[in-house]
Parts: C-alpha cells; sequence; structure tokens
C-alpha cells in the first residue's frame, strides 16, 4: 500500500516536470471579477468576453503554439473580496490578471499585481486609475479623463449650450464621470443649471425631472446607468422636457432604445465601446457572442474580448512567453485591426495603460443609432 | 465538571491556539488574509454576541459601526497619526454612538428594534458616502498604512495577521471576562426576564444601554483592524448586508455562547472561500447549507454541542434514579 502510494506521488511528480519541460503546456491566466452582487452584470460580460475569445483563440491552435487557460474568480462586487481574490490568483503566478471591473476593487488590487510584477488588463474607467503611475495597469477601455473632453466640446461646438443640468448616479462610475465634465464643462464657461444625485436602481424620476424643468438649462447630461438612462428618458418625454440630452455609452446603447422606446429619439452621446459600431469585425462579434449565450452584449463584453486580444497580440510581438516583459511590451504598442482582427478597432496603448481609439458620437433615431461623427484616434 | 475534562479541554484549547499560531507560517498570502478576515469578523460578532446572544437585544447596525471604525482608523492614519489614535477614536466614538442608539431598546424590542437599527445602518452608509469632505465619499481612502508596532513594521501579510489574532486574543479575554463579572449576569438576566431583572434591583435601563455600547465598540474595535487589513476602503462593504452577514455568524454559530461567533465567522469567512471549487455554484450552496443547519438547530452549531451535552447529562441522571429507585423498592 505505501509503495504505491510512494509511485503514485514518483508518477505525478515525473508527469508533472515533463508537462513544465514541454514548451507546449497551457499560459494560465487568471480573472477575477464581479460575478455577483452589485456589478454582476458587468463582471458576466466581462467574463463571457474571456471565454469566447480564449475559444476562437484554441480553435485556431492557441498563442505562439500554446493554449490559453484561465481561472475566474468572484469578487462579490466587494473591495475587501477582491483583495482576497486578487491575492489567490497572484500566488497562482498566471501570465497576466484579467479584471476587476469595479474601479474602487481596481484600486484596492492594483498595487498587489504592481508587488508581483505582473500586468493587470482591467476594467475599471474611473479617470485617476492610471494617473498613479502604476507600470502594470492597463484599460480596456476610454478613461473618463479622455470620453469627457470630447463631450465637453460637443455641448459647447455643437450644441452651443450655454448652461447644462448634470444628471448622474451615485456610485464610483457616476460621480467620477460628474467630476471630470464638472471641470471640462468650467473651461467653456458653461454653468452648471443643476447638479442632480441620484441612486442605482431608481425607479422614480419625477423628482429630479421637476427640478430640471425648474432650473431650465439649454442642455442636459444624463449619465446613469442602463436601465436608470431609459428611466429618466421617458419622464423627461413625460414632463415635455425638449433641450438636447446628451450622454455617454450608456444614454445611446441599445438597451436603453429597447426599454425607452419612442423617448429614447433625441438622445444623443459619446460612445467609445459600443456593439452597435458601424464596424464589421463588432458586427460579427456581436453576432458571436449572442450566438453563443443567448443575450446581446454591452460593451463590458467587448472589453472581456479586447483583454484576451492583447495578450494574444503583445505576446506574438515579443515572440515568447514572459510574464515579466509583458507590460512594457504592451507600453506605447499599436495594435492593427488588419493584423490581429480581434482587437476590432485600432488601439494605442500609452505609458500610463491607457487605451487610444477611435470613438464615436452617436444619435437616436426612430430607434436607431445613427453615427454622426467619428471622432478619430488622437495619435 | 470533573478534573480529567476540564484538562481534556485545556489541552484542545492549547491546539487550536498553537495552530493559529504556528499553521499560518506555512499558508500562502490568500490563506493569510482570509484567516486575517476571519479573526476581524470574529471581533465584530464577538460584539454582536454581547448586544444580542447575552443582553438579547437584536441589532442590524453592527456593520454600521465597524465601518465608523475603519474610517476612523484610515482617516486618521491617512493623515499621519498612529492606529492606536484611530483604535482610540473609534472606541470612544462608537462606545458613545453604540450609547446613544440603545435608548430606542428601551423602548421597543425584537423586530421592532431591528428596524429602529437598520434605519441607523442606513444612514450611516449614506454619511459615509456623501460626506465627501471627510470619507471621500464613493471614491473611498486608498493607501492606508499598516502599523508599526514597538518598532516592528507588519506590513507583510504575517505579521499583520498576528497584529489581527493578537487583537483576537485581547477581546477575547476581555469578553470573557466581562460575561463571568456581575454586568455578565445582568445582561443574562435582562435577556431572561426583564421584568424580573428589574425587581432584583438591576438597573436595567443601564445595562440595556451598555449591552449596545459595548458591542458598538468591539465594532469599531474590527473595524480599525479592516481598514488596513484591506488598505482601501469604500462605503460598500459597509451597508445593510455586512449587518446581515454579522447577525448570521452569531446565530450560526450559536447565539448566547462564548465561541459562537468564532464559528460563526468561521462558517461566514471560510465556508464560502472552500466552496470556490464549484465555480457558480458556490454561494447558493453556501447559502442552502447555512439554511439547512439553522432548520436542523436554530440555536446554531454550539447549540448541536449543547443538545447532545444536555441529552447526555438527562440520560445519566435518569439512569441514576432508575438504579437508585430498584435499590429503594424491596424485593419480591
Amino acid at each position: 500500500m505505501k509503495s504505491g502510494i510512494l509511485a503514485g506521488i514518483l508518477l505525478a511528480t515525473m508527469t508533472a516536470g515533463a508537462a513544465l519541460a514541454q514548451s507546449g503546456a497551457p499560459i494560465k491566466l487568471a480573472n477575477v471579477a464581479e460575478l455577483s452582487g452589485g456589478g454582476a452584470t458587468v463582471g458576466t460580460n466581462w467574463k463571457n468576453g474571456i471565454d469566447l475569445a480564449i475559444e476562437e483563440i484554441n480553435a485556431k491552435g492557441g498563442v505562439l503554439g500554446r493554449k490559453l487557460e484561465v481561472t475566474h474568480a468572484d469578487s462579490q462586487s466587494n473591495p475587501g473580496v477582491a483583495r482576497a481574490q486578487v491575492q489567490k490568483a497572484l500566488d497562482g503566478e498566471p501570465y497576466v490578471l484579467l479584471g476587476p471591473g469595479y474601479s474602487g476593487s481596481v484600486k484596492v488590487t492594483a498595487p498587489l499585481a504592481a508587488e508581483a510584477g505582473i500586468a493587470q488588463i482591467m476594467g475599471g474607467e474611473a479617470a485617476e486609475l492610471t494617473q498613479g503611475g502604476n507600470k502594470f495597469l492597463f484599460r480596456t477601455s476610454f478613461g473618463q479623463q479622455s470620453s469627457m473632453p470630447k463631450v465637453a466640446k460637443y455641448i459647447n461646438d455643437e450644441v452651443k449650450a450655454k448652461s447644462v443640468a448634470i444628471v448622474w448616479v451615485n456610485n464610483d462610475f457616476g460621480r467620477g464621470g460628474r467630476d471630470v465634465i464638472t471641470k471640462e464643462l468650467a473651461k467653456y464657461n458653461i454653468k452648471v443649471a443643476a447638479d442632480l444625485s441620484t441612486e442605482a436602481g431608481q425607479a422614480d424620476f419625477a423628482a429630479d425631472v421637476s427640478k430640471i424643468k425648474g432650473a431650465a438649462p439649454d442642455a442636459v447630461f444624463v449619465y446613469l446607468n442602463e436601465e436608470e438612462s431609459a428611466r429618466i428618458l421617458k419622464e423627461l418625454k413625460r414632463q415635455g422636457v425638449t433641450v438636447p440630452l446628451i450622454g455617454e455609452t450608456t444614454l445611446v446603447g441599445q438597451k436603453v432604445v429597447e426599454l425607452a422606446g419612442d423617448a429614447a429619439n433625441g438622445a444623443r452621446g459619446h460612445v467609445g465601446l459600443t456593439t452597435d459600431a458601424p464596424v464589421d469585425l463588432i458586427k460579427a462579434f456581436r453576432e458571436k457572442f449572442s450566438k453563443k449565450y443567448n443575450y446581446v452584449p454591452d460593451h463590458n463584453g467587448i472589453k472581456g474580448y479586447l483583454a484576451i486580444y492583447m495578450i494574444k497580440a503583445t505576446t506574438e510581438k515579443m515572440g515568447k512567453v514572459d510574464s515579466k516583459a509583458f507590460a512594457d511590451n504592451l507600453h506605447g504598442l499599436t495594435i492593427k485591426a488588419t493584423s490581429e482582427p480581434g482587437i476590432l478597432m485600432d488601439a494605442t496603448f500609452d505609458q500610463n495603460g491607457d487605451i487610444d481609439r477611435q470613438g464615436f458620437l452617436v444619435e437616436i433615431v426612430d430607434g436607431k443609432q445613427v453615427i454622426k461623427q467619428v471622432l478619430p484616434k488622437l495619435n | 465538571m470533573s478534573a480529567l475534562k476540564r484538562y481534556w479541554r485545556v489541552a484542545l484549547g492549547m491546539v487550536v491556539i498553537a495552530a493559529l499560531i504556528i499553521a499560518p507560517m506555512y499558508l500562502n498570502r490568500y490563506g493569510l488574509f482570509i484567516l486575517s478576515q476571519w479573526a476581524v469578523m470574529t471581533i465584530a460578532a464577538t460584539g454582536l454576541n454581547l448586544t444580542l446572544g447575552y443582553a438579547g437585544q437584536v441589532s442590524l447596525a453592527q456593520g454600521a459601526f465597524v465601518g465608523i471604525g475603519a474610517y476612523a482608523a484610515a482617516i486618521m492614519t491617512a493623515n499621519g497619526m498612529p492606529l492606536i489614535a484611530g483604535l482610540g477614536v473609534a472606541i470612544v466614538l462608537c462606545f458613545a454612538i453604540g450609547w446613544i442608539l440603545g435608548y430606542p431598546a428601551l423602548r421597543v424590542q425584537h423586530h421592532y428594534l431591528a428596524f429602529v437599527t437598520l434605519a441607523f445602518s442606513t444612514l450611516a452608509f449614506l454619511v459615509f458616502r456623501n460626506e465627501s469632505w471627510l470619507t471621500n465619499g464613493i471614491y473611498g481612502i486608498s493607501n492606508i498604512p499598516r502599523p508599526t508596532i514597538l518598532g516592528y513594521p507588519t506590513n507583510r501579510p504575517l505579521p499583520f495577521y498576528y497584529v489581527c489574532l493578537g487583537s483576537l486574543a485581547l477581546v477575547s479575554l476581555a469578553t470573557w471576562w466581562l460575561i463571568r463579572s456581575p454586568w455578565g449576569r445582568a445582561f443574562v438576566a435582562l435577556r431572561e426576564n426583564p421584568v424580573r431583572a428589574l425587581s432584583l434591583g438591576i438597573d436595567t435601563r443601564r445595562y440595556t444601554l451598555m449591552a449596545f455600547a459595548i458591542g458598538s465598540a468591539l465594532g469599531g474595535v474590527a473595524g480599525t483592524l479592516y481598514a488596513p487589513l484591506t488598505q482601501y476602503i469604500d462605503p460598500v462593504p459597509f451597508n445593510l448586508s455586512l449587518s446581515l452577514d454579522l447577525l448570521m455568524m452569531v446565530i450560526v454559530g450559536g447565539s448566547g455562547f462564548f465561541f459562537g461567533p468564532f464559528l460563526g465567522a468561521m462558517i461566514a469567512v471560510l465556508l464560502p472561500e472552500w466552496l470556490r471549487f464549484t465555480q457558480g455554484y458556490y454561494l447558493m450552496i453556501y447559502a442552502v447549507a447555512v439554511i439547512l443547519l439553522l432548520i436542523y438547530s436554530p440555536t446554531g452549531i454550539l447549540g448541536i454541542l449543547d443538545r447532545y451535552l444536555t441529552e447526555r447529562r438527562t440520560k445519566a441522571a435518569s439512569a441514576l434514579r432508575a438504579v437508585a429507585k430498584s435499590g429503594l423498592e424491596p424485593a419480591p
């Protein structure tokens, strides 16, 4: 009996050793995301995007001949749990860390990944995340510091508004956006006529809308999540507010159009990443995603998908799987959609880990997103 | 209790304590973080156990007190003050607020009291979130430093685990002493029959407030450790769900048993981690396990043990009685 166990251990060690020696061993990735709690929609889209990309890449033979393998851990949308799970993921020495999506959870985990020298590709959009000099943190979408200036410029140049009412959702996403847009509007001397904080999951916007009416602004900037955006659009229509309604990805998404119906018509916004973008590769992605998971992804699905293709492109550029050199190589890298279709649109990563990419200004006309203006890449 | 049994108990206690000290040396950083979290949550649950288990006052505000402690520690240490100062402020603040929150408990009981404390919990969350000048609002406070104790830095996970474990030991000793003091007896009297307690000359009013204040202060102590443990706090972890979690820890472990919170926190912190191998199902399995446990034993895990011991004692006593009875009966 004892010798049997011994032989078993010996065999196990040998096979493990052999597996390590073989260059075809899978590349381990670790994902920590909001799979339950308040951020479950965000985290689940992100996770499914990751799984879809990995499935595609592995079907084509993997990266440098090695398959990708990912573990998913749930942060329960709680920074304390996120910290524990990221610690666990890092103890397993992954090639790259993926997630989390909530900015607070990114803040608490980024120092751990940096200390371990492992690159972290995340979904958070708060402006300050990439401004602390962390050399290992990368975005998959525009931070608010790059999207809001474009919105402010649009409000000034095209809408020519002199005063704006701001409605925002009081969480780190909404508050971050509100703080940046307020600063940007001030640069154009645009007055903030009303500054309305609302709750995530709020059902009734009657009081907020009547305050907006009272303030009589030239335009309303709406920065809420999709469901709440649809509700406030309906209420704005009901109370007869006719000034331009301007927002971001979350105001003009397909889901808002479905929920708000007619009330969504006329809403405009800046969209960095949308499954409705008039880009063939994104349309194809949307098709594949909906087929696999039976629902239309939001931008978090694209973000997870992109994260994996960022890893693929960077690794192929290095020509080797080197966790320590990964971050250095992704800084300053431009990934072209022509050579790596999985990146969907040309993207450049700067020294802070911020992403530069095409953006769109869209308006809802007859329940459809119409691109009014394509905002080019900065460099 | 026979001497032999007592030795066994002491030996078991020694083994557990030794394991808590030695085993973590071989754990990775993740294991240490989870164990430290267990120690912190045990302190908070011990506080609630005093309020709920011993004094019988239902509170849904313990999570808010953990938050108050955490913010006190975070704000003060981020401004260069030592953690011990944060601890002092947290204890005094939580004690005072807990005392004030105890006043409604003089008028309402049970689920009505739960609603009052629930309102307080929501209020505290709104203060954490909206008073940005003090708490930095929804952005939270990052880079909370870990303390240096007697010139020894505790930045690494293992030393900080010992800080948490040491604090837990101190809190446990103090609680142990408290529930065996006349105060502890008064708390139990309050829970069992407030009218009789009053007629026996116990100042029920003062002890009700005291039970709230001391329990809340322990919540503050836990918060003071939570902030440097995660090194980042925002309002979200201190919402109502933490209070409910702590309540569950106390009830699942065994409300009114000294070691109840230890076991309850173990279930609430460690069980979901062990179940993670089931991927998307872990929270569901965890919930079902807790429900089944409470159906089987409404008095918690230690309730099972207690029931078993009582049964054995009853059986032994009946056997003795039977023997004594047969000895008395005249021979046929």
